[in-house]
């Protein structure tokens, strides 16, 4: 056995110093805008092409939030060529709309934000809130953007159409054919009324045999991609550099429903979304990755085409993009190609730089959440950004204790049996890193637990090094995986686009080398180093009070789910002594005792003598109550 | 001579840019002349071959890098859930990956295993479940021989199935905190009843029923040659890698194959469903029975199902849902055809409470319109070339043909269907479009499954276009039906 495990030992070594390097042309054309090229032949006929703007909610600013990814949405909506059929009458169309938008948005940050702050309205927003004005406006604003959309008529056809639908084709053959003709008539009207040719653009890529066309907006990038066949890549250039050069904000305004939707579904109608989102703001201080990627719900109504347009202009030029292309491509017959295309972009100054610095947290910070969801536990800590020196140490860190035979799972999940599940995590970005370990209750476990054993996993990673065998078996794993993540264009591009925008493309082949480099002392002085009390948040979750069909045991005060964990049990046995009491003048003793000592109570312990002199002023009325009718 | 070569330069950089603007770009996409791509789908007799004793084995031998995958398919997986035992094929396989074998224990298999960065995953769905392995080149006589070992002389160590029943216990715990999980159980119930597999779920009680015995029964039914095929991708030598094979898993005893699943005897009942959740957004699923994968309408199915919903951006779902009304982020259609019985043809979204009943009705009111009015002929055109002119990426890796052709093979599907699909996507015509439309997505007949907040959803929004009640006078009265308790499934009292 010990033969073997030395040979595979030096195998697998011998393979990572081998390690094929990704190899990347580079390509720059004279307006700064770069190119990566990366020509495989084991996926024949198709390419992975995409482009990655160095711009996320990171370079926002509170009132804008979010807008970097509603942008992104307005990059679908086609250009002066692009899902239009009359260009001069689509930017009358948008003139219009953004001068109605515009009073709109005055009158709501006026009025509508002066009677929401007295009180008077519960939602600014809010069509149902609107004033006669707003309302007159507001139907303006959708008139005209039905009429762009070429559908003004749209009810009275979708009356038509239901009532084809009941006619016998039989029977009703005449009155179906006069139906059809009043139908095509008002088609015909309303089209020749709009100036829009609705989703354009995806609909050039389908026909294009264009597949998996989407993109993403992060905290420090929007990325823009596709797989194309081999032999369209013109078809991409053509698509790529026209919405680069002329994008025109078509939808503006219709296009902020559907991101509500989307905030809806992935935020505020899942489990922990809503907390997540909070937990993010309280962990940031400074940084501006406090904010949503998706923004707060009033920045989504308010930023303006203007505001677009300024964007648009200092992040979207040519030299703060980068573009990837991986796939069965000839990089002798693209490049001109590229050149040819992309050159009409015009080179813009650098856009300004992020300065907001996070800085250093003093205190822990804890929240403490009730939510439809098993007990769970978030420690999260401020660490480094990409590239940080240290951030090599800190994966290889995590990766000791991920996986089936990484600690967490050993100690927590198979060992105390505490976690259902357990994993850590070092999340570098661009301008600052966090460090989080997660993990959810198994069976009556508590969410205090988790904690402990957490904290007593890092105890251990700072009093002991790690054995060089467990340091090995990480390296085996990430030589090996060395390989495996070249294996599929689309991965590759998005690796290269990731990294590119997180300040060098070539981190892609420097990591591996950095994390095999990574030593027991290395690993030691980290975990000595960022995981201090006062330099972590912590999120706790109990599960929220019984909704009809929740499964919890019996159902938790709101106010006691409050309460921190560690309190909880020590809460619920008090309660079930006031439960019993029955002697008043004893209860009233004890808020006496309880004022008494609030004063000196330390700041942790206060929120549970609030909640314990709360129970027992309700356990003293209903004594009372009940007492009463016996007095009469 | 200064304000002539200024003169110049000007003059210059005007052409320059006269020409640039006229240069030679295109005006529009379709102004692009492509360069042909021709493509011709691989053949499986290009891969395959047999051991000695039967199995099909598909090789794919590749130098790019120096890693090996294999897949080995077996028919049968929650198909075989005992009565009362659902998710016990599921198990079965998890655990013959954990529980070590007769000879190696649990804990040391997997330490082997990491340190050889070696993946080995058994997974069991449905009715097929797999074996796979993805291992360095020069690690894979090892990570092989522990492969087999599992498949041959299961340890199922009682230790690790406790860890596993524990962690699912969890998961089951939260069944009914997300809208989705909630859709998609109660979908499955309402499509194949409570009888059949596919609508049944695990219970804690049978969950805490599994055990060594049960596991050995399911694994012994399922994993054996005779019931298995083998494809291997990377950097192997042919002749090799099948002696590898053939000693590897010689003196495994052979069984029969497994038997297709029951057919499901129930199917949707039209109507609306619901099941109480407080949240912001409603979820939606609309859907009808389709039909099987090798029915002749298929393609034309396939097709009309791309313009309705199916297509992204470009189709009708989507573009009048999300992209005119803002009413939903996802909206659109699938079409399932399934091999053994009918699929289903399915549209879903999520939108705001007040909203979702005017949402529903226009995906019924597009139902109706591919119905009476035949697909223009742009639609057609895009819908076809995006078939046509994705098609090389059902082959886009060698490990992706290679799926194709063991499904293939475990279905039995026509021989022909690869090489004359492109021919049978470019015949379709806007009246097979219709005609199917009509056969087969009758608005009056769906199925609705509603997960949100009622009072809110059925109120409809504010504008008056659309309401619950106006989906009821075709659909009948909704059905309120009941939360499942998580762990028993038994049906929770509703307000």
């Amino acid at each position: 056995m010990r033969y073997l495990i030395s040979s595979a030992l030096a195998l697998v070594v011998s393979a990572a110093a081998t390690a094929q390097q990704l190899p990347v042309e580079v390509f720059t054309l004279d307006n700064g805008m770069e190119f990566l090229l990366v020509p495989r032949n084991d996926q024949p006929n198709t390419v992975s092409a995409g482009w990655v703007a160095k711009v996320g909610s990171a370079n926002e600013r509170p009132g804008i939030t979010g807008i970097s990814h509603f942008f992104e949405h307005m990059m679908f909506k086609g250009t002066n060529t692009v899902a239009t059929r009359d260009p001069k009458r689509d930017e009358q169309f948008r003139t219009g709309q953004k001068a109605l938008r515009d009073r709109m948005n005055q009158l709501i940050w006026g009025d509508q934000y002066a009677r929401y702050f007295r009180g008077e309205i519960d939602d600014p927003w809010n069509p149902a809130n609107d004033t006669p004005e707003l309302k007159r406006l507001r139907a303006e604003l959708k008139a005209s953007m039905d009429a762009q959309q070429g559908r003004a008529k749209t009810e009275p056809i979708n009356a038509l159409q239901t009532k084809l639908g009941s006619l016998d084709p039989v029977k009703d053959a005449d009155a179906i054919k006069s139906v059809q003709a009043e139908i095509a008539k008002l088609e015909a009207d309303q089209k020749s009324m709009g100036s829009i040719v609705k989703d354009e653009f995806d609909q050039l890529y389908t026909a294009g045999g264009g597949s998996r066309m989407n993109a993403f907006t992060s905290y420090d990038q929007t990325f823009y991609f596709i797989n194309v066949p081999s032999n369209k890549m013109e078809l991409w250039c053509w698509m790529e550099s026209d919405r680069l050069t002329d994008s025109v904000f078509r939808e503006f305004f219709s296009e902020r429903d559907v991101v509500h939707e989307e905030r809806r579904l992935r935020t505020e109608s899942t489990p922990t979304g809503t907390f997540d989102e909070q937990f993010e703001a309280m962990f940031w201080l400074s940084s501006p990755y406090s904010w949503p990627v998706i923004g707060w719900p009033s920045d989504l109504n308010s930023y303006t085409m203007d505001e677009a347009q300024r964007y648009f202009q200092t992040y979207y030029c040519p030299n703060n993009l980068t573009g990837v292309i991986v796939g069965d491509f000839d990089a002798a017959k693209v490049k001109p190609m590229l050149k040819r295309y992309f050159s009409r972009l015009k080179r813009g100054a650098t856009p300004p730089p992020v300065v907001t610095l996070e800085v250093k947290q003093l205190a822990e910070m804890r929240m403490n959440a009730a939510a439809e969801t098993e007990p769970q536990v978030e420690v999260r800590y401020h660490t480094v950004p990409f590239q940080h020196a240290d951030s090599y140490a800190l994966d290889v860190m995590s990766q000791i204790l991920n996986g089936r035979t990484g600690r967490l799972y050993k100690t927590m999940v198979e060992g105390t049996g505490v976690a259902s599940d357990a994993s850590a995590r070092q999340d570098s970005r661009k301008y600052a890193g966090a460090f989080s370990f997660s993990a959810e209750v198994k069976g009556n476990a508590t969410p205090l637990q988790l904690e402990e054993g957490w904290y007593a996993q890092i105890k251990r990673l700072q009093d002991e090094p790690v054995a060089e065998q467990e340091l090995q078996k990480v390296r085996n794993g990430i030589a090996a995986d060395e390989y495996r993540r070249l294996q599929n264009n689309f991965f590759i591009m998005l690796q290269l686009g990731v990294s590119a925008s997180l300040g060098d493309w070539r981190e892609v082949n420097a990591e591996s080398g950095k994390l095999l480099a990574v030593t027991p002392a290395d690993i030691q002085r980290v975990a000595k180093k960022y995981f201090d009390s006062t330099n972590r948040s912590v999120a706790t979750y109990v599960r929220k009070a019984a909704a009809a069909g929740s499964t919890a045991d019996e159902p938790l005060d709101p106010a006691l789910a409050a309460l921190p964990p560690q309190m909880q049990a020590m809460a619920k046995q008090a309660i079930k002594r006031i439960a019993a009491e029955t002697d008043l003048a004893k209860l009233k003793e004890g808020i006496a005792q309880f004022d008494a000592q609030a004063a000196a109570a330390p700041e942790p312990m206060r929120p549970f003598i609030g909640f314990m002199k709360d129970k027992m002023l309700e356990r003293i009325a209903e004594l009372e109550k009940s007492a009463a009718p016996a007095a009469k | 001579m200064k304000h002539l070569t200024t003169t110049l330069s000007i003059g210059a950089l005007a052409l320059g840019c006269l020409a640039f603007a006229a240069d030679d770009l295109p005006r529009h996409p379709s102004d692009i002349a492509y360069p042909p791509l021709t493509f011709n789908p691989p053949s499986p007799s290009e891969f395959r071959t047999t051991l000695a004793d039967g199995t099909p084995v598909f090789l794919a031998p590749s130098k790019e890098f120096p890693l090996i995958n294999l897949v080995i398919t077996f028919k049968g997986g929650s198909n075989l859930d005992p009565a009362g035992a659902s998710g016990l094929a599921a198990m079965t396989a998890s655990q013959l990956r954990l529980g070590g074998t007769a000879s190696m224990k649990a804990s040391d298999l997997d330490e082997r295993l990491d340190f050889l960065a070696t993946k080995i995953g058994f997974t069991s769905s449905d009715w097929t479940s797999s074996a796979s392995l993805n291992c360095l080149a020069s690690t894979f006589d090892e990570s092989l021989a522990l492969l087999v070992d599992m498949l041959k002389t299961p340890g199922f160590d009682p230790s690790k199935l406790e860890v596993a029943v524990a962690e699912a216990l969890s998961e089951m715990k939260k069944r009914n905190d997300s809208a989705s999980t909630i859709s998609g159980a109660e979908w499955r119930r309402l499509s194949y009843g409570t009888e059949h597999y596919r609508g049944q779920q695990m219970t804690e009680s049978g969950l805490k029923g599994f055990n060594a015995e049960s596991m050995r029964a399911m694994a012994a039914s399922i994993f054996h040659p005779g019931n298995m095929k083998i494809a291997v991708t990377g950097d192997f030598d042919r002749k090799v890698m099948l002696e590898k094979l053939t000693s590897a898993f010689s003196g495994w005893t052979a069984g029969a194959e497994q038997a297709n699943p029951p057919v499901p005897t129930t199917t949707l009942v039209p109507g609306i469903y619901h099941v109480e959740k407080d949240i912001p957004q409603g979820k939606f699923i609309i859907g009808l029975p389709s039909i099987t994968r090798d029915d002749p309408d298929y393609i034309p199915f396939m097709v009309m199902n791309d313009i309705l919903g199916g297509g992204g951006f470009t189709s009708r779902i989507t573009q009048r849902v999300r992209s005119d009304e803002g009413l939903a982020y996802s909206a659109g259609s699938q079409f399932s055809a399934e091999v053994f019985w009918p699929g289903q043809w399915r549209a879903a979204f999520e939108s705001k409470n007040a909203t979702c009943a005017l949402a529903a009705k226009l995906v019924l009111e597009e139902m109706a319109r591919i119905r009476s009015t035949p697909v223009t002929a742009l639609e057609l055109d895009t819908a076809k070339k995006s078939f046509i002119e994705t098609f090389p990426e059902t082959f886009s890796s060698r490990d992706a043909t290679l799926g194709v052709f063991m499904t293939d093979e475990w279905t039995k599907r026509p021989g022909d269907y690869w090489t004359t699909f492109r021919e049978k996507v470019s015949k379709v015509t806007p009246a097979d479009v219709q005609r199917v439309a009509q056969k087969y997505l009758d608005p009056s007949k769906v199925t609705i499954l509603v997960v949100g907040k009622w009072d809110e959803i059925a109120k409809g929004d504010q504008g008056g276009r659309a309401t619950m009640a106006m989906l009821e006078k075709d659909l009948g009265p909704t059905k309120h039906v009941p939360l499942r308790d998580p762990m028993t499934l038994a049906p929770l009292p509703m307000k």
